[in-house]
């Protein structure tokens, strides 16, 4: 088993076309572990093997996160493949939260582009350290100097390049490394054979000024480099560790130059990721214990103590589902018992394999810090494994409600039998995306946290299940509740003739500040037999499925019972429950229904000068701006908008503000539709009905 | 819509009495203290107060935090609807929250004119039709006389009335000139229509108005801020 010291566990992030996948394709070439490399745009029709999913290449986003085993230099690298589409958050969320460290990759000649901003953001929000690799430099126009610069003004980042190019665009031949004063050139068809060779003549002055610059910057995390440079004495040991100090504290971004294209200067990268990216017991990891009340524990990346695990992936294989997990602490080996935090299922581990790509290796043991994959697990993506006696939860237990449907119907009988399939495992993936039947329409109906989370996923039922749907207009979730108390007495009658039904109910109906439902009997004295109080409120459960206002769930209703009558021959379950239903019905427009829609936090950031536009956005949306923080370039805009009114706004977002700004939106709360846009929903809802 | 005008029982309204009227549209106003004195609490309370007349406030503020500003609004909201007996606090308040947006500006190198602009893009891109502006953690020290009057000009032109804050810091020498007013504001009086000074005394903060728009200042204000609350109460 690797030590810790000797693991790293990192990411790739970049803009589109910054080069991410070629340059993945030639960390695993020069690892060793796959023989040939294929061109991203697919020219021999194989394609990169980190992206196996064609939607992906097609909408050029990462939607899952695959976890690829690497070594390099007596070292164990786990590269996650990370999503750089801000909607699917829960996806987003478990990649970067494996993280430890990641490369952030940019192009030499585009520079800092809008999603560079973005998946940076991401970065930083979740305090992972990165180091940049300036791609691309045998483009016309490269310039690295130039994205440094643009680290430090745009990024805000304290960018220090560790190395100066040889040649640029055509001439591009290798890098001048900083650290050691040495040039690297790379030879051979796939640039396997680096030559370590005496820095060109033209080169040295340039060098000399920029390793000064590199001096400069990492003297302020070390104060032995900084004796050692007053003594002239500078070691690149010293160098390298006060670099990794800064890096590791988010505090300097090392910048590394060349093209993955052109075989240039990715070995040096790899030396970078060893040398500066942090060890997994480098960076601090917290679970939440689900004993005491949900406080935060530190987890320790020690093998020897009791296991904690993290199911952060699922993946359907061809023999059977395989569970990526990184292990937080203890260690784990084929016989070990652990049981699932969540569902409360026992597991015993079966067989425990590491990952490149589509390829596996079986391995005895992980330990602290790794990342693996299981097989035969039943688990959701999420899950939290525990060795017994622990009781921890990596991520937050608590899943929304989603607050949009969508109904889908297979085009032809072979869909139909693969979408049950397909189903199946979304749900188990992803605890927001759910499914059922209707069974009025005896529609399949697919429901999501947004509009782009079901898209991505009727995409992936082609793609992958090859089943193909035709989709119904996003329906967003509403609801009714009642804003008033009002009383009912009802009497259910039916004593003509046959077997007759009786049953009277007495009571009221008031709101409920919490929950869906509550049902109170307070009735005395058996004037509803005990047997058929069940039965009444089975009645009212039934009857508030479907609102009268728009056919909507009722919630935050209470039902106190508090008289009745019965029919010692003619009274029954069925007719306490018609009964109910009756005087629910009665009483509903009495205590003043009204309509509640899913009002959404929504989180637009986006260059200062395009302010004015995101706050006219949030306007016209009915939404109510909460706050703006703006640092100098960026600013940043909470808002509560209605679901209803964000369909269709990252387009709108992205026209107004040239695809600068972008925006994250979960489920807030349910709010009070307002009495113009409740008459329009109550008018289609009746037009509806036919 | 819940207006609730402002009561003659109002320390508030007390606060206008004895500056002709308040600060008005156009005019801008300082509240002045030492730190920990309870600026910004009297600078929510004058805002919630706005509130509650349903006139959309927004707050400007240079703290590293929004969460904590929000936090203020809340206690003081609570304080006032328990000291009122608010029934259906919940609504009023859900209602009065709509009228409020927070600003947050990193102070360091943002400059007034990138300030004004964004605040004037809220009104006019957000429709967000503010009648006050209340600037929270400004820094007088490193204020032009140019900046305040930018700050003056934009009140002017946006009929806003502007709250701020100013932070008295231990420099060696008095913090208040001949007149009263804070040594830090002296350059800066012309702009500034009422001055509001806060006095630890004891267990009480005294209010001292030092400047009234053209008219001779009144002195000590018959108020105090309550040390529990922070709120500013009528003193008994």
């Amino acid at each position: 088993m690797t030590t810790i010291d000797r693991m790293r566990n990192i990411g790739i992030s970049a803009h589109i076309d910054s080069g991410k996948t070629t340059l993945t394709e030639r960390i695993l070439f020069y690892c060793k572990k796959i023989h040939k490399t294929h061109e991203v745009k697919g020219k021999d029709g194989v394609g990169a093997t980190m992206d196996h999913m064609d939607l992906e290449r097609e909408r050029g986003i990462t939607i899952t996160s695959a976890a690829t085993y690497v070594s390099w230099a007596g070292h164990s690298v786990n590269i996650i493949d990370t999503p750089g589409h801000v909607d699917f958050t829960i996806e987003v969320e478990r990649s970067l939260r494996v993280l430890d460290g990641a490369i952030l990759v940019l192009c030499a000649v585009g520079g800092v582009q809008s999603q560079t901003i973005t998946v940076d953001r991401q970065l930083r929000r979740y305090n992972v350290p990165r180091i940049a690799f300036v791609n691309k430099c045998d483009r016309v126009g490269a310039n690295p100097f130039k994205v440094r610069d643009q680290l430090e003004e745009k990024l805000k980042h304290n960018a220090v390049l560790m190395q100066v190019p040889i040649g640029l665009e055509d001439g591009h031949r290798g890098v001048v490394d900083l650290v050691e004063m040495k040039a690297l050139t790379f030879e051979g068809p796939g640039g396997e054979n680096v030559r370590v060779g005496e820095i060109p003549e033209d080169l040295l002055a340039e060098a000399r000024k920029r390793r000064d610059e590199l001096l400069d910057a990492a003297s302020l995390f070390s104060d032995e480099l900084t004796v050692a440079i007053l003594e002239e004495k500078v070691t690149a040991g010293l160098i390298r560790e006060a670099v990794r100090r800064g890096t590791i504290a988010r505090k300097l971004t090392p910048v590394f130059l060349g093209s993955a294209y052109k075989n240039k200067g990715v070995q040096a990268l790899l030396d970078g990721i060893v040398a500066y990216l942090p060890h997994p017991g480098e960076v601090e990891n917290e679970a939440v214990d689900l004993e005491a009340g949900g406080t935060a524990v530190k987890l320790v990346t020690d093998p020897s103590l009791p296991a904690v695990l993290l199911a952060f992936k699922l993946e359907d294989g061809p023999f059977g589902q395989l569970t990526y997990i990184r292990i937080y602490q203890g260690h784990i080996e084929k016989g070990t018992e652990l049981w699932n935090t969540r569902s409360g299922q026992k597991i015993k581990i079966g067989r425990l394999v590491r990952m490149h790509a589509d390829d596996m290796e079986d391995i005895a043991e992980a330990g602290a810090g790794d990342i693996a994959a299981l097989f035969g697990v039943e688990c959701a993506s999420g899950d939290t494994f525990c060795a017994p006696g622990l009781n921890l939860a990596m991520t937050s237990i608590y899943v929304p409600e989603p607050v949009i449907s969508l109904a889908i119907k297979p085009v032809d009988q072979r869909s139909l039998d693969r979408l049950a399939k397909a189903l199946n495992r979304f749900a188990k993936e992803d605890p927001t995306f759910r499914t059922h039947v209707d069974p009025e329409s005896h529609e399949t109906i697919i429901q999501g946290m947004g509009e782009l989370h079901l898209d991505v996923y009727v995409e992936r039922m082609k793609r992958e299940y090859d089943a193909e749907v035709e989709t119904g207009a996003p329906q967003v979730a509403y609801r009714e509740s009642i804003t008033a108390r009002a009383e009912f007495d009802y009497v259910h009658k039916k004593q003509t003739g046959g077997a007759g039904q009786f049953g009277r109910v007495i009571g009221y109906i008031e709101p409920l500040a919490e929950g869906a439902f509550e049902f109170k009997n307070e009735i005395k004295g058996g004037r509803i037999p005990r047997d058929f109080i069940p039965s009444c409120e089975k009645g009212f459960r039934s009857v508030l499925k479907k609102g009268e206002l728009i056919g909507f769930p009722v919630i935050g209703v209470r039902v106190v019972l508090t008289d009745g009558a019965y029919h010692e021959v003619d009274s029954s379950d069925a007719a306490f429950q018609a009964a109910a239903v009756g005087a629910f019905r009665q009483v509903y427009r009495k205590a003043k229904p009204q309509i509640l829609e899913p009002i959404m936090k929504v989180s637009v950031e986006g260059p200062v000068d395009f302010a004015g536009n995101i706050f006219a956005t949030i306007n016209q949306r009915r939404g109510t701006i909460v706050s703006s923080v703006e640092d100098g370039t960026f600013t940043r805009v909470d808002a509560e908008v209605p679901l209803s009114e964000m369909f269709g706004y990252s387009t709108v977002l992205r026209s107004l503000t040239q695809g600068k700004a972008e925006f994250t939106m979960e489920f807030l709360r349910y709010g009070r539709v307002p009495a113009p846009v409740a008459e329009e929903l109550a008018k289609t809802a009746a037009a509806g009905k036919g | 819509m819940v207006k609730t005008p402002l009561t003659k029982r109002s320390p508030l309204r007390i606060l206008e009495d004895y500056t002709h009227g308040g600060p008005g549209p156009g005019s801008i106003a300082v509240l002045a203290s030492p730190k920990g004195v309870g600026k910004t609490a009297c600078l929510v309370h004058i805002a919630t107060e706005k509130l509650f007349q349903g006139k959309p406030v927004i707050h400007v503020s240079y703290a590293s935090r929004v969460d904590y500003i929000i936090t203020w609004y809340e206690d003081i909201f609570k304080e006032i609807a328990r000291q009122r007996r608010l029934r259906s606090a919940m609504a009023v308040h859900d209602e009065i929250i709509r009228k409020r947006v927070i600003m947050n500006f990193k102070q360091d190198g943002m400059r007034t004119e990138q300030v004004l602009r964004s605040v004037e893009a809220m009104i006019t891109f957000g429709k967000f039709s503010a009648e006050t502006v209340i600037v929270d953690g400004y820094d007088f020290a490193l204020a032009t006389t140019d900046d305040l009057r930018k700050f003056k000009d934009f009140a002017s032109r946006m009929e806003l009335e502007i709250w701020f804050s100013a932070s008295l810091r231990e420099t060696g020498g008095p913090l208040f000139d001949a007149d009263g007013t804070p040594c830090v504001l002296s350059a800066h009086r012309d702009e500034l229509d009422v001055v509001i000074t806060l006095h630890a005394r004891g267990d009480r903060v005294e209010l001292r108005v030092v400047k009234d728009h053209d008219h001779p200042a009144a002195g000590i204000l018959p108020l105090r801020l309550d040390p529990k609350t922070l709120l500013i109460a009528r003193d008994k």
